[in-house]
Protein backbone atom coordinates (compact mmCIF):
# COMPACT_ATOMS: atom_id res chain seq x y z
CA UNK A 1 0.00 0.00 0.00
CA UNK A 2 1.11 3.78 -0.86
CA UNK A 3 1.65 6.34 1.72
CA UNK A 4 1.97 9.44 -0.54
CA UNK A 5 -0.68 10.83 1.69
CA UNK A 6 0.21 9.43 4.86
CA UNK A 7 3.83 11.42 4.14
CA UNK A 8 2.54 14.51 3.12
CA UNK A 9 -0.12 15.42 5.63
CA UNK A 10 1.89 13.74 8.44
CA UNK A 11 4.91 16.04 7.15
CA UNK A 12 2.53 18.94 7.07
CA UNK A 13 1.73 18.10 10.74
CA UNK A 14 5.27 18.42 11.69
CA UNK A 15 5.29 21.99 10.02
CA UNK A 16 2.45 23.15 12.31
CA UNK A 17 4.15 21.46 15.16
CA UNK A 18 7.37 24.16 14.52
CA UNK A 19 5.42 26.89 14.02
CA UNK A 20 3.58 26.27 17.74
CA UNK A 21 6.78 25.53 18.83
CA UNK A 22 7.90 28.98 17.37
CA UNK A 23 5.31 31.04 18.75
CA UNK A 24 6.21 29.40 22.54
CA UNK A 25 9.38 30.61 21.84
CA UNK A 26 8.46 33.63 20.67
CA UNK A 27 6.85 34.52 23.63
CA UNK A 28 10.01 35.23 25.79
CA UNK A 29 10.79 37.88 23.43
CA UNK A 30 8.37 40.01 24.96
CA UNK A 31 8.20 41.32 21.23
CA UNK A 32 4.63 41.64 20.64
CA UNK A 33 4.66 42.70 17.25
CA UNK A 34 6.84 39.30 15.98
CA UNK A 35 4.38 37.14 18.75
CA UNK A 36 1.75 38.21 16.37
CA UNK A 37 3.52 37.68 13.29
CA UNK A 38 4.54 33.76 14.02
CA UNK A 39 0.67 33.24 15.51
CA UNK A 40 -0.79 34.07 12.67
CA UNK A 41 1.61 31.97 10.70
CA UNK A 42 0.61 29.56 12.83
CA UNK A 43 -3.30 30.26 12.38
CA UNK A 44 -2.74 30.40 8.92
CA UNK A 45 -0.87 27.20 8.56
CA UNK A 46 -3.83 25.13 10.36
CA UNK A 47 -6.22 27.01 8.58
CA UNK A 48 -4.89 25.73 5.44
CA UNK A 49 -4.24 21.89 6.53
CA UNK A 50 -7.78 22.10 7.82
CA UNK A 51 -9.03 23.43 4.43
CA UNK A 52 -7.54 21.09 2.29
CA UNK A 53 -9.01 17.81 4.41
CA UNK A 54 -12.52 19.31 4.69
CA UNK A 55 -12.52 20.15 1.25
CA UNK A 56 -10.91 17.66 -0.82
CA UNK A 57 -9.65 14.63 1.24
CA UNK A 58 -12.45 13.58 3.56
CA UNK A 59 -15.12 14.60 1.10
CA UNK A 60 -13.57 12.11 -1.42
CA UNK A 61 -12.61 9.55 0.86
CA UNK A 62 -16.40 9.01 2.69
CA UNK A 63 -16.93 8.87 -1.08
CA UNK A 64 -15.15 6.06 -1.83
CA UNK A 65 -15.15 4.59 1.70
CA UNK A 66 -18.51 4.90 3.61
CA UNK A 67 -16.96 3.35 7.13
CA UNK A 68 -14.51 6.52 7.18
CA UNK A 69 -17.74 8.65 7.74
CA UNK A 70 -17.84 8.15 11.59
CA UNK A 71 -14.10 8.82 12.14
CA UNK A 72 -14.12 11.90 9.75
CA UNK A 73 -16.90 13.65 12.32
CA UNK A 74 -14.74 13.26 15.05
CA UNK A 75 -11.58 15.01 13.28
CA UNK A 76 -14.06 17.69 12.33
CA UNK A 77 -15.05 18.24 15.82
CA UNK A 78 -11.54 18.22 17.09
CA UNK A 79 -10.86 20.49 14.07
CA UNK A 80 -13.65 23.24 15.65
CA UNK A 81 -11.99 22.68 19.12
CA UNK A 82 -9.03 23.69 17.51
CA UNK A 83 -10.34 26.42 15.52
CA UNK A 84 -11.56 27.62 19.11
CA UNK A 85 -8.19 28.10 20.57
CA UNK A 86 -6.33 29.36 17.68
CA UNK A 87 -9.03 32.32 18.34
CA UNK A 88 -8.47 31.95 22.12
CA UNK A 89 -4.53 32.77 20.85
CA UNK A 90 -5.33 35.00 18.63
CA UNK A 91 -7.26 37.22 21.33
CA UNK A 92 -4.50 36.84 23.98
CA UNK A 93 -2.23 38.19 21.66
CA UNK A 94 -3.95 41.16 20.39
CA UNK A 95 -4.62 41.82 24.63
CA UNK A 96 -0.74 40.88 25.20
CA UNK A 97 -1.37 38.73 27.80
CA UNK A 98 1.40 36.39 28.25
CA UNK A 99 0.03 33.87 30.82
CA UNK A 100 -2.97 33.30 28.38
CA UNK A 101 -1.02 32.97 25.56
CA UNK A 102 0.98 30.18 27.55
CA UNK A 103 -1.31 28.15 28.54
CA UNK A 104 -3.49 28.35 25.09
CA UNK A 105 -0.39 26.97 23.14
CA UNK A 106 0.25 24.45 26.15
CA UNK A 107 -3.56 23.38 25.14
CA UNK A 108 -3.23 23.81 21.70
CA UNK A 109 -0.09 21.53 21.61
CA UNK A 110 -1.86 18.71 23.70
CA UNK A 111 -5.03 18.86 21.17
CA UNK A 112 -2.76 18.94 18.09
CA UNK A 113 -0.88 16.47 19.20
CA UNK A 114 -3.53 13.37 19.78
CA UNK A 115 -5.51 14.45 17.38
CA UNK A 116 -2.32 14.15 14.70
CA UNK A 117 -1.52 10.74 16.02
CA UNK A 118 -5.33 9.51 14.63
CA UNK A 119 -5.02 10.65 11.77
CA UNK A 120 -1.28 9.78 11.31
CA UNK A 121 -2.11 6.26 12.32
CA UNK A 122 -6.17 5.93 10.70
CA UNK A 123 -7.39 8.71 8.75
CA UNK A 124 -4.52 8.83 6.27
CA UNK A 125 -3.37 4.93 5.98
CA UNK A 126 -7.73 4.33 4.94
CA UNK A 127 -7.33 7.27 2.65
CA UNK A 128 -4.00 6.07 0.84
CA UNK A 129 -5.43 2.35 0.54
CA UNK A 130 -8.72 4.12 -1.00
CA UNK A 131 -7.78 6.85 -2.94
CA UNK A 132 -4.60 5.39 -4.69
CA UNK A 133 -4.93 7.07 -8.05
CA UNK A 134 -5.81 10.60 -6.56
CA UNK A 135 -2.75 11.10 -3.60
CA UNK A 136 -0.44 12.62 -5.43
CA UNK A 137 -2.75 15.22 -6.65
CA UNK A 138 -3.99 15.57 -3.46
CA UNK A 139 -0.93 15.59 -1.70
CA UNK A 140 0.57 18.73 -4.24
CA UNK A 141 -2.31 20.79 -3.09
CA UNK A 142 -0.61 21.77 0.60
CA UNK A 143 1.57 24.36 0.97
CA UNK A 144 4.44 24.21 -1.57
CA UNK A 145 6.66 24.93 1.67
CA UNK A 146 6.34 21.21 2.53
CA UNK A 147 8.72 19.85 -0.49
CA UNK B 1 -8.73 -3.59 9.44
CA UNK B 2 -6.96 -0.52 10.99
CA UNK B 3 -8.60 0.43 13.84
CA UNK B 4 -11.10 3.26 13.90
CA UNK B 5 -13.05 2.56 16.75
CA UNK B 6 -10.22 4.12 18.93
CA UNK B 7 -11.33 7.56 17.89
CA UNK B 8 -13.93 8.43 20.09
CA UNK B 9 -14.06 10.20 23.41
CA UNK B 10 -17.21 8.00 23.81
CA UNK B 11 -14.88 4.54 24.89
CA UNK B 12 -12.78 6.96 27.63
CA UNK B 13 -13.76 6.44 31.18
CA UNK B 14 -15.89 9.18 33.31
CA UNK B 15 -13.15 11.55 34.09
CA UNK B 16 -13.54 10.40 37.95
CA UNK B 17 -11.87 6.79 37.39
CA UNK B 18 -8.84 8.26 36.70
CA UNK B 19 -9.24 11.42 38.43
CA UNK B 20 -10.32 9.57 42.09
CA UNK B 21 -6.97 7.22 41.88
CA UNK B 22 -4.92 10.65 41.48
CA UNK B 23 -6.61 12.38 43.90
CA UNK B 24 -6.05 9.84 46.70
CA UNK B 25 -2.45 8.83 46.38
CA UNK B 26 -0.63 12.27 47.47
CA UNK B 27 -2.24 11.33 50.54
CA UNK B 28 -0.22 8.42 51.23
CA UNK B 29 2.89 10.21 50.33
CA UNK B 30 1.71 13.02 53.54
CA UNK B 31 1.80 9.98 55.87
CA UNK B 32 5.21 8.75 54.67
CA UNK B 33 6.58 12.30 55.06
CA UNK B 34 4.78 11.91 58.47
CA UNK B 35 6.49 8.89 58.90
CA UNK B 36 10.07 10.35 58.46
CA UNK B 37 9.23 13.26 60.56
CA UNK B 38 8.74 10.97 63.29
CA UNK B 39 10.61 7.74 63.02
CA UNK B 40 13.31 9.10 59.92
CA UNK B 41 16.82 8.10 61.76
CA UNK B 42 15.64 4.42 61.65
CA UNK B 43 14.35 4.18 58.21
CA UNK B 44 17.04 5.28 56.96
CA UNK B 45 19.72 3.26 59.11
CA UNK B 46 18.76 -0.02 57.44
CA UNK B 47 15.71 -1.04 54.63
CA UNK B 48 15.02 -3.86 56.86
CA UNK B 49 13.53 -1.88 60.11
CA UNK B 50 9.92 -2.43 60.50
CA UNK B 51 9.42 1.35 59.96
CA UNK B 52 11.16 1.10 56.53
CA UNK B 53 9.29 -1.77 55.21
CA UNK B 54 6.00 0.58 56.17
CA UNK B 55 6.66 3.29 54.34
CA UNK B 56 7.65 1.52 51.18
CA UNK B 57 5.01 -0.21 50.77
CA UNK B 58 2.99 3.37 51.63
CA UNK B 59 4.90 4.69 48.71
CA UNK B 60 5.13 2.06 46.45
CA UNK B 61 1.49 0.74 46.87
CA UNK B 62 -0.45 4.22 47.99
CA UNK B 63 1.60 6.48 45.91
CA UNK B 64 2.94 5.16 42.61
CA UNK B 65 0.96 1.60 42.10
CA UNK B 66 -2.32 3.85 42.92
CA UNK B 67 -0.95 6.37 39.99
CA UNK B 68 -0.32 3.82 37.57
CA UNK B 69 -3.93 1.57 37.92
CA UNK B 70 -5.46 4.82 37.60
CA UNK B 71 -3.90 5.89 34.30
CA UNK B 72 -3.24 2.44 32.84
CA UNK B 73 -7.57 2.11 33.05
CA UNK B 74 -7.51 5.75 31.12
CA UNK B 75 -4.59 4.87 28.67
CA UNK B 76 -6.51 1.36 28.21
CA UNK B 77 -9.61 2.04 25.53
CA UNK B 78 -6.55 4.70 23.35
CA UNK B 79 -4.67 1.95 23.01
CA UNK B 80 -6.85 -0.88 22.54
CA UNK B 81 -9.50 0.67 20.79
CA UNK B 82 -12.35 -1.24 23.04
CA UNK B 83 -13.75 -0.34 26.17
CA UNK B 84 -12.31 -1.85 29.02
CA UNK B 85 -15.45 -3.99 30.65
CA UNK B 86 -17.02 -2.26 33.59
CA UNK B 87 -14.30 0.25 33.85
CA UNK B 88 -16.04 2.47 36.39
CA UNK B 89 -16.56 -0.56 38.44
CA UNK B 90 -13.21 -2.49 37.90
CA UNK B 91 -11.82 1.18 39.47
CA UNK B 92 -13.57 1.29 42.52
CA UNK B 93 -12.96 -1.89 43.61
CA UNK B 94 -9.38 -1.41 42.65
CA UNK B 95 -9.16 1.25 44.50
CA UNK B 96 -10.57 0.60 47.48
CA UNK B 97 -8.44 -3.25 47.68
CA UNK B 98 -5.43 -1.06 47.32
CA UNK B 99 -6.34 1.77 49.77
CA UNK B 100 -7.74 -0.55 52.37
CA UNK B 101 -4.96 -3.14 51.63
CA UNK B 102 -1.97 -0.83 51.75
CA UNK B 103 -3.37 0.80 54.83
CA UNK B 104 -3.52 -2.66 56.50
CA UNK B 105 -0.31 -3.80 55.32
CA UNK B 106 1.85 -1.17 56.27
CA UNK B 107 0.00 -1.09 59.29
CA UNK B 108 0.68 -4.54 60.13
CA UNK B 109 4.13 -4.37 59.23
CA UNK B 110 4.95 -1.38 61.31
CA UNK B 111 3.28 -3.12 64.22
CA UNK B 112 3.78 -6.62 63.61
CA UNK B 113 0.13 -7.22 64.23
CA UNK B 114 -1.06 -10.44 62.35
CA UNK B 115 -4.76 -9.66 61.95
CA UNK B 116 -3.91 -6.15 59.92
CA UNK B 117 -1.26 -7.91 58.03
CA UNK B 118 -3.28 -10.98 57.15
CA UNK B 119 -6.17 -8.58 56.02
CA UNK B 120 -3.91 -6.04 54.28
CA UNK B 121 -2.16 -8.80 52.11
CA UNK B 122 -5.49 -10.48 51.47
CA UNK B 123 -7.28 -7.16 50.20
CA UNK B 124 -4.05 -6.35 47.90
CA UNK B 125 -4.27 -10.02 46.27
CA UNK B 126 -7.77 -10.27 45.21
CA UNK B 127 -7.96 -6.46 44.45
CA UNK B 128 -4.40 -6.16 42.53
CA UNK B 129 -5.31 -10.03 41.06
CA UNK B 130 -8.73 -8.59 39.77
CA UNK B 131 -7.24 -5.57 38.26
CA UNK B 132 -4.58 -7.15 36.31
CA UNK B 133 -6.89 -10.09 34.70
CA UNK B 134 -9.57 -7.40 33.56
CA UNK B 135 -6.71 -5.18 32.26
CA UNK B 136 -4.71 -8.57 30.49
CA UNK B 137 -7.83 -9.25 28.88
CA UNK B 138 -8.34 -5.66 27.21
CA UNK B 139 -4.47 -6.05 26.52
CA UNK B 140 -5.07 -9.17 24.80
CA UNK B 141 -7.21 -7.48 22.09
CA UNK B 142 -5.08 -4.08 22.16
CA UNK B 143 -3.57 -3.55 18.86
CA UNK B 144 -2.01 0.33 19.35
CA UNK B 145 1.88 0.77 19.23
CA UNK B 146 3.18 -3.10 19.40
CA UNK B 147 5.91 -2.26 21.09
CA UNK B 148 3.79 0.04 23.93
CA UNK B 149 1.36 -2.75 24.05
CA UNK B 150 4.37 -5.55 24.49
CA UNK B 151 5.40 -3.23 27.17
CA UNK B 152 1.85 -2.88 29.35
CA UNK B 153 1.52 -6.45 28.95
CA UNK B 154 5.01 -7.15 30.76
CA UNK B 155 4.28 -4.83 33.07
CA UNK B 156 1.20 -6.00 34.11
CA UNK B 157 2.52 -9.70 34.22
CA UNK B 158 5.23 -8.50 36.56
CA UNK B 159 2.59 -6.72 38.86
CA UNK B 160 1.05 -10.09 39.02
CA UNK B 161 4.49 -12.29 39.82
CA UNK B 162 5.35 -8.59 42.20
CA UNK B 163 2.08 -9.26 44.08
CA UNK B 164 2.55 -13.52 44.40
CA UNK B 165 6.09 -12.55 45.66
CA UNK B 166 4.76 -10.18 48.22
CA UNK B 167 1.94 -13.03 49.19
CA UNK B 168 4.83 -15.61 49.67
CA UNK B 169 6.97 -13.04 51.82
CA UNK B 170 3.78 -12.49 53.63
CA UNK B 171 3.47 -16.27 54.28
CA UNK B 172 6.81 -16.06 55.99
CA UNK B 173 6.08 -13.49 58.26
CA UNK B 174 3.26 -14.88 59.48
CA UNK B 175 5.39 -18.15 60.08
CA UNK B 176 5.62 -20.44 57.18
CA UNK B 177 9.15 -21.48 56.61
CA UNK B 178 10.78 -20.02 53.15
CA UNK B 179 14.02 -20.55 52.70
CA UNK B 180 16.76 -17.92 51.48
CA UNK B 181 14.05 -14.96 52.74
CA UNK B 182 16.10 -12.14 51.41
CA UNK B 183 16.56 -13.53 47.77
CA UNK B 184 12.75 -13.76 47.91
CA UNK B 185 12.59 -10.00 49.05
CA UNK B 186 15.31 -8.45 46.59
CA UNK B 187 12.88 -10.31 43.47
CA UNK B 188 9.80 -8.93 44.90
CA UNK B 189 11.79 -5.76 45.12
CA UNK B 190 12.94 -6.17 41.40
CA UNK B 191 9.62 -7.35 39.74
CA UNK B 192 7.75 -4.52 41.62
CA UNK B 193 10.23 -1.57 40.69
CA UNK B 194 12.30 -2.80 37.39
CA UNK B 195 9.13 -4.99 35.98
CA UNK B 196 5.94 -3.17 36.90
CA UNK B 197 7.16 0.27 37.37
CA UNK B 198 9.94 0.42 35.00
CA UNK B 199 8.76 -1.13 31.99
CA UNK B 200 5.45 0.64 32.20
CA UNK B 201 7.72 3.77 32.42
CA UNK B 202 8.81 2.49 29.26
CA UNK B 203 6.28 1.96 27.35
CA UNK B 204 4.53 5.08 28.20
CA UNK B 205 7.54 6.85 27.34
CA UNK B 206 7.77 5.69 23.81
CA UNK B 207 4.32 7.69 23.44
CA UNK B 208 4.51 10.54 25.62
CA UNK B 209 7.83 11.96 25.41
CA UNK B 210 7.75 12.54 21.92
CA UNK B 211 4.29 13.83 21.98
CA UNK B 212 4.56 16.04 24.97
CA UNK B 213 8.17 18.33 23.89
CA UNK B 214 7.89 17.20 20.20
CA UNK B 215 11.24 14.28 20.23
CA UNK B 216 12.79 12.32 17.72
CA UNK B 217 10.89 9.01 18.32
CA UNK B 218 12.95 6.54 20.18
CA UNK B 219 15.15 4.35 18.24
CA UNK B 220 13.60 0.47 17.36
CA UNK B 221 16.96 -1.02 18.97
CA UNK B 222 15.69 0.24 22.38
CA UNK B 223 12.05 -0.38 22.10
CA UNK B 224 12.00 -3.82 20.93
CA UNK B 225 14.70 -5.11 23.18
CA UNK B 226 13.95 -2.62 26.33
CA UNK B 227 11.39 -4.05 27.92
CA UNK B 228 11.72 -8.00 26.94
CA UNK B 229 15.28 -7.10 28.72
CA UNK B 230 14.08 -6.21 31.75
CA UNK B 231 11.74 -9.29 31.84
CA UNK B 232 14.29 -11.59 30.76
CA UNK B 233 16.84 -10.59 33.52
CA UNK B 234 13.94 -10.76 36.03
CA UNK B 235 13.27 -14.43 35.01
CA UNK B 236 16.84 -15.54 35.22
CA UNK B 237 17.17 -13.95 38.33
CA UNK B 238 14.28 -15.73 39.63
CA UNK B 239 15.41 -18.99 37.97
CA UNK B 240 18.57 -18.44 39.96
CA UNK B 241 16.97 -17.55 43.43
CA UNK B 242 14.60 -21.00 43.00
CA UNK B 243 18.33 -22.88 42.41
CA UNK B 244 19.63 -21.55 45.35
CA UNK B 245 21.95 -19.91 43.67
CA UNK B 246 24.01 -17.11 45.71
CA UNK B 247 24.68 -15.07 42.29
CA UNK B 248 20.89 -14.38 41.55
CA UNK B 249 21.06 -10.89 42.05
CA UNK B 250 23.41 -10.26 39.84
CA UNK B 251 20.89 -11.31 37.15
CA UNK B 252 19.06 -8.06 37.49
CA UNK B 253 22.00 -6.62 36.30
CA UNK B 254 20.39 -7.00 32.65
CA UNK B 255 17.08 -5.79 33.73
CA UNK B 256 18.79 -2.43 35.06
CA UNK B 257 21.21 -1.81 31.95
CA UNK B 258 17.95 -1.49 29.92
CA UNK B 259 16.58 0.51 32.31
CA UNK B 260 19.90 2.76 31.91
CA UNK B 261 19.83 2.46 28.02
CA UNK B 262 16.13 3.77 28.14
CA UNK B 263 17.08 6.50 30.75
CA UNK B 264 19.90 7.67 28.12
CA UNK B 265 18.10 7.37 25.35
CA UNK B 266 15.23 9.53 26.66
CA UNK B 267 17.28 12.55 28.06
CA UNK B 268 18.91 12.43 24.36
CA UNK B 269 15.58 12.60 22.55
CA UNK B 270 14.49 15.44 25.08
CA UNK B 271 18.08 17.34 24.67
CA UNK B 272 17.09 17.07 21.12
CA UNK B 273 13.36 18.32 21.30
CA UNK B 274 11.61 20.78 19.26
CA UNK B 275 9.76 22.64 21.38
CA UNK B 276 12.33 24.34 23.60
CA UNK B 277 10.19 25.22 26.18
CA UNK B 278 11.37 23.91 29.79
CA UNK B 279 7.82 23.30 31.80
CA UNK B 280 7.89 21.38 35.20
CA UNK B 281 7.24 17.49 33.75
CA UNK B 282 10.55 18.03 31.50
CA UNK B 283 12.44 19.08 34.82
CA UNK B 284 10.71 15.81 36.66
CA UNK B 285 11.48 14.08 33.37
CA UNK B 286 15.42 14.86 33.92
CA UNK B 287 15.59 14.32 37.13
CA UNK B 288 13.83 11.24 37.57
CA UNK B 289 16.27 10.01 34.13
CA UNK B 290 19.41 10.75 35.97
CA UNK B 291 18.71 9.23 39.04
CA UNK B 292 17.73 6.14 37.00
CA UNK B 293 21.36 6.37 35.61
CA UNK B 294 22.79 7.35 39.19
CA UNK B 295 20.82 4.39 41.20
CA UNK B 296 22.51 1.95 38.99
CA UNK B 297 26.02 3.67 39.31
CA UNK B 298 25.61 3.19 43.06
CA UNK B 299 23.92 -0.35 42.45
CA UNK B 300 27.15 -1.31 40.68
CA UNK B 301 29.82 -0.04 43.32
CA UNK B 302 28.13 -1.85 46.45
CA UNK B 303 26.48 1.45 47.87
CA UNK B 304 23.58 1.54 50.27
CA UNK B 305 20.51 -0.13 50.02
CA UNK B 306 18.84 2.94 51.97
CA UNK B 307 20.34 5.70 49.30
CA UNK B 308 19.09 3.06 46.21
CA UNK B 309 15.61 3.02 48.00
CA UNK B 310 15.84 6.91 48.13
CA UNK B 311 16.36 7.55 44.45
CA UNK B 312 14.13 5.52 43.35
CA UNK B 313 11.33 5.20 45.28
CA UNK B 314 10.73 8.72 46.31
CA UNK B 315 12.91 9.84 43.50
CA UNK B 316 11.42 8.51 40.45
CA UNK B 317 8.19 6.31 41.95
CA UNK B 318 6.89 9.94 43.77
CA UNK B 319 8.88 12.36 41.25
CA UNK B 320 7.98 10.84 37.75
CA UNK B 321 4.01 10.18 38.50
CA UNK B 322 3.99 14.25 40.06
CA UNK B 323 5.21 15.47 36.50
CA UNK B 324 2.82 13.28 34.91
CA UNK B 325 0.06 14.41 37.06
CA UNK B 326 0.82 17.89 36.36
CA UNK B 327 0.43 17.75 32.84
CA UNK B 328 -2.59 15.17 32.17
CA UNK B 329 -4.72 16.45 34.89
CA UNK B 330 -5.20 19.88 33.27
CA UNK B 331 -5.38 17.70 29.87
CA UNK B 332 -7.97 15.45 30.55
CA UNK B 333 -9.95 18.67 32.44
CA UNK B 334 -10.08 20.51 29.43
CA UNK B 335 -10.43 17.36 26.86
CA UNK B 336 -13.75 16.20 28.55
CA UNK B 337 -15.01 19.95 29.38
CA UNK B 338 -14.87 20.07 25.35
CA UNK B 339 -16.81 17.15 24.43
CA UNK B 340 -19.22 18.50 26.91
CA UNK B 341 -19.54 21.61 25.29
CA UNK B 342 -19.39 19.99 21.82
CA UNK B 343 -22.79 18.03 22.83
CA UNK B 344 -23.99 20.29 24.48
CA UNK B 345 -23.65 22.74 21.86
CA UNK B 346 -22.79 25.40 24.36
CA UNK B 347 -20.29 27.37 21.63
CA UNK B 348 -21.01 30.58 23.89
CA UNK B 349 -18.78 29.65 26.54
CA UNK B 350 -15.11 30.02 26.55
CA UNK B 351 -13.42 27.09 27.91
CA UNK B 352 -10.52 27.53 30.63
CA UNK B 353 -7.17 26.55 28.65
CA UNK B 354 -4.71 24.24 30.66
CA UNK B 355 -2.87 26.58 32.47
CA UNK B 356 -5.87 27.97 34.07
CA UNK B 357 -6.44 24.29 35.37
CA UNK B 358 -2.88 24.07 37.53
CA UNK B 359 -0.74 27.08 36.91
CA UNK B 360 2.48 26.62 35.91
CA UNK B 361 4.18 28.81 38.20
CA UNK B 362 2.85 26.86 41.43
CA UNK B 363 3.72 23.72 39.78
CA UNK B 364 7.21 25.22 39.42
CA UNK B 365 7.14 26.12 43.23
CA UNK B 366 6.01 22.31 44.05
CA UNK B 367 8.70 20.78 42.31
CA UNK B 368 11.67 23.34 44.24
CA UNK B 369 9.97 22.08 47.40
CA UNK B 370 10.38 18.29 45.84
CA UNK B 371 14.43 19.02 45.14
CA UNK B 372 14.35 19.91 48.29
CA UNK B 373 12.89 17.47 49.80
CA UNK B 374 15.24 14.75 47.64
CA UNK B 375 18.53 16.48 48.44
CA UNK B 376 17.44 16.26 51.99
CA UNK B 377 16.63 12.48 52.09
CA UNK B 378 19.78 12.05 49.80
CA UNK B 379 22.10 13.39 52.22
CA UNK B 380 20.29 11.43 55.09
CA UNK B 381 20.98 8.26 53.33
CA UNK B 382 24.73 8.99 53.06
CA UNK B 383 25.02 10.21 56.41
CA UNK B 384 22.68 7.40 58.26
CA UNK B 385 23.20 7.22 62.35
CA UNK B 386 24.44 10.90 62.81
CA UNK B 387 23.16 13.47 64.48
CA UNK B 388 22.82 15.77 61.60
CA UNK B 389 21.98 12.56 59.57
CA UNK B 390 18.69 12.41 62.08
CA UNK B 391 17.96 16.15 61.68
CA UNK B 392 18.21 15.61 57.62
CA UNK B 393 15.94 12.58 57.40
CA UNK B 394 13.22 14.89 60.13
CA UNK B 395 13.64 17.90 57.41
CA UNK B 396 12.96 15.74 54.58
CA UNK B 397 10.32 14.04 56.29
CA UNK B 398 8.33 17.55 56.38
CA UNK B 399 9.40 18.60 52.91
CA UNK B 400 8.03 15.36 51.63
CA UNK B 401 4.11 16.63 53.65
CA UNK B 402 5.02 19.97 52.11
CA UNK B 403 5.59 19.13 48.40
CA UNK B 404 2.61 16.30 48.61
CA UNK B 405 0.16 18.67 50.08
CA UNK B 406 0.84 20.96 47.30
CA UNK B 407 0.89 18.65 44.72
CA UNK B 408 -2.59 17.67 46.58
CA UNK B 409 -3.88 20.91 46.48
CA UNK B 410 -3.33 21.63 42.70
CA UNK B 411 -5.04 18.43 42.17
CA UNK B 412 -8.22 19.53 44.11
CA UNK B 413 -7.90 23.14 42.27
CA UNK B 414 -7.68 21.09 39.17
CA UNK B 415 -11.07 19.05 40.11
CA UNK B 416 -12.88 21.78 41.65
CA UNK B 417 -12.51 23.93 38.52
CA UNK B 418 -13.41 21.41 36.21
CA UNK B 419 -16.78 20.65 38.07
CA UNK B 420 -17.37 24.45 37.88
CA UNK B 421 -17.38 24.20 34.15
CA UNK B 422 -19.02 20.88 33.91
CA UNK B 423 -22.20 22.04 35.68
CA UNK B 424 -22.27 25.64 34.00
CA UNK B 425 -22.74 23.58 30.45
CA UNK B 426 -25.45 21.91 32.16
Amino acid sequence: MGSVITDAFTQDHHRCDQLLAAAETSLGSGDWVAIAQVADALCTAMEAHFALEEGTLFPELTQVFRVAANPIEVMLSEHAQMRALLLDLTDAVAEHDKETCVGVLETLHFAVQQHNYKEEAVLYPMADGALRERAPEISDMLAPTDR
Amino acid sequence: MLNAAGLSLDQAPPIETPFSFFLLAPLFAIAAGGMLVWKGELILLSRWTPQALAITHLLALGFLTQVMCGALLQMLPVLAGAPVPGVVALGRLTQAALAVGCVALSWGLYSGHRVALMAGGTALLAGLLVFALVVAVALWRARGVPQTVVAMRLAVAALVVTTLLGTLLLAALLGAGVAGFQGWVNLHLGWGLLGWAGILIMGVGYQVVPMFHVTPAYPAWLTRTAAPSVAAGLILATLLTLMEQSTAIWALGLSIVACVLFAMVTLNRQFRRERPRIDTTLLYWWVSMSLMIAAALVWVLDGRDELIGVMVLIGIGVGLPTGMLLKIMPFLSWFHLQHRQVTARRFDLRLPHMGAFIPERLARVQFGVFALMLALLTLAAVFPGTGWGRGLARAGGVALILSSAMLWWLQIQCYLRYRRFSRTLG
